[in-house]
């Protein structure tokens, strides 16, 4: 029962604020797409319905969203808008391997959005098998993984992992 | 200097090509009888004293289509539903048991798409349930849906149409039932005048000058538009489906298809 909860909920609000009315028609409709929606996709969605519940993931994941969209996003625009506005436009760019340490699928792919909507670093492909991201940084500071996975993916990974893992 | 002069002639056509399609008047007159259309339109869309002429719907593009001209409506449905009846005559026999398992694109796009799909099932009967009341409808509705055959044949590859027990047809009888209930609501006017003995249109929506029969434009206190939003509902499931089996016919590789069709050239 617990695995069809978030999906439910994520259906609903996603009908309310799409329809943009909380009037009976729309909560009892979208109370029922909701229902429906969840018991055909909660088994491709969800894996562990005890963490899709867990209120202190959910805590972790809002604490999560406030640092990224504050603090991660406002280093990466101070650096790529010191580039841009710099007389020499001093770029060093790379694409380097960079070793991720998460099981979860869910981990594997917040980090990657993460890096990629940050300024400065896009994720262009993934290797599984090797557990990395080749990553576009626009100012490479090390080639080496070790270097890669500190400056671009540590800080992202070991907030999520709180959340996901 | 050079990105001067196009940023120059930029400006200046856009300034001539507004100058003169106005002030000029080089469109020719605004077409008068147009907007003396429009206006009986819009005043007739909801018009709760004009029982007789309104459709009881806000949505003025809805009204057109699925009152004002509902038999034309009716026709275009027919029309899609003809073109899907042709594309399975041609694809007729093509069973998806030898598709093969295809890798799909990279999990970041699979995880995604995996969320993605639950929002654009809500998104798209939102559009369907409000048809009557803001800006959208039963094809639009079936179009965003559909897309979710797109993103399963292209991000998962077309074998997971299989795994997920989605076949042509499920897809075909779903459509069937939209086509139904969208005949359902056409014809109820006239059975129910067949059995009252009273006087009865083809898709009529509220009363007529000559005729009692209405379908109701409320319930409680929510506004449902007679017809319309059945007509939505009905049209959505129709649409949705009907380009689901196009999807997924488009979504077969070549030589699956040559191979079936080939096999009935032999006879």
């Amino acid at each position: 029962m617990r695995k069809y909860v978030p999906v439910a909920l994520l259906v609903l609000t996603a009908y309310i604020v799409f329809s943009g009315s909380v009037s009976p028609y729309d909560v009892v409709l979208g109370s029922l797409v909701a229902a429906g929606v969840s018991l055909i996709t909660s088994k491709y969605v969800v894996r562990d319905a005890s963490k899709a519940v867990s209120l202190r993931r959910f805590l972790h994941l809002v604490k999560y969203a406030f640092y990224y969209l504050t603090i991660a996003e406002f280093r990466a625009h101070r650096m790529v808008i010191g580039i841009i506005l710099s007389k020499a436009m001093v770029v060093n760019p790379a694409i380097v391997r960079v070793p991720y340490r998460a099981r979860n699928e869910y981990t594997i792919v917040a980090c990657a959005n993460s890096i990629t909507n940050t300024p400065g670093t896009v994720v262009v492909d993934i290797d599984q098998e090797k557990s990395q991201y080749y990553v576009h940084w626009i100012y490479a500071t090390g080639l080496d993984r070790e270097t890669a996975y500190r400056e671009i993916l540590e800080e992202f990974e070991k907030r999520l992992a709180k959340v996901f893992e | 200097m050079r990105k001067y002069l196009v940023l120059a002639s930029i400006v200046l056509t856009t300034a001539v090509v507004a100058y003169v399609t106005t002030y000029l008047g080089a469109l020719g007159p605004l077409g008068l009888d147009t907007r003396y259309l429009a206006k009986l339109f819009l005043a007739n869309t909801y018009n709760p004293a004009h029982r007789e002429l309104t459709a009881m719907s806000p949505e003025a593009v809805t009204s057109i289509v699925w009152d004002f001209r509902g038999i034309d409506t009716l026709y275009e449905t027919v029309v899609f539903y003809m073109a899907i009846i042709a594309a399975l005559a041609i694809y007729r026999g093509v069973s998806y048991s030898n598709v093969r398992r295809g890798s799909g694109l990279s999990l970041i796009v699979k995880v995604v798409t995996k969320l993605l799909i639950p929002i654009n099932i809500a998104v798209a009967v939102s559009i369907a349930a409000h048809g009557h009341l803001t800006p959208g409808g039963g094809f639009q509705a079936g179009a965003a849906l559909a897309v979710v055959s797109v993103l399963l044949a292209v991000v998962y590859s077309a074998h997971s149409f299989v795994e997920l027990g989605v076949n042509l047809s499920r897809a075909v009888a779903l459509r069937s039932a939209g086509l139904l209930a969208i005949a359902l609501v056409v014809f109820t006017p006239i059975v129910i005048s067949a059995l009252t003995g009273t006087q009865a249109y083809l898709m009529q929506n509220y009363v007529k000058v000559d005729s009692a029969f209405s379908f109701p434009a409320h319930v409680q206190s929510q506004l449902i538009s007679g017809t319309l939003i059945w007509f939505n509902l009905a049209e959505f499931l129709a649409v949705s489906f009907g380009f689901f089996i196009i999807f997924m016919l488009l979504s077969l590789r070549e030589e699956v298809v040559r191979e079936w069709v080939g096999k009935e050239d032999e006879h």
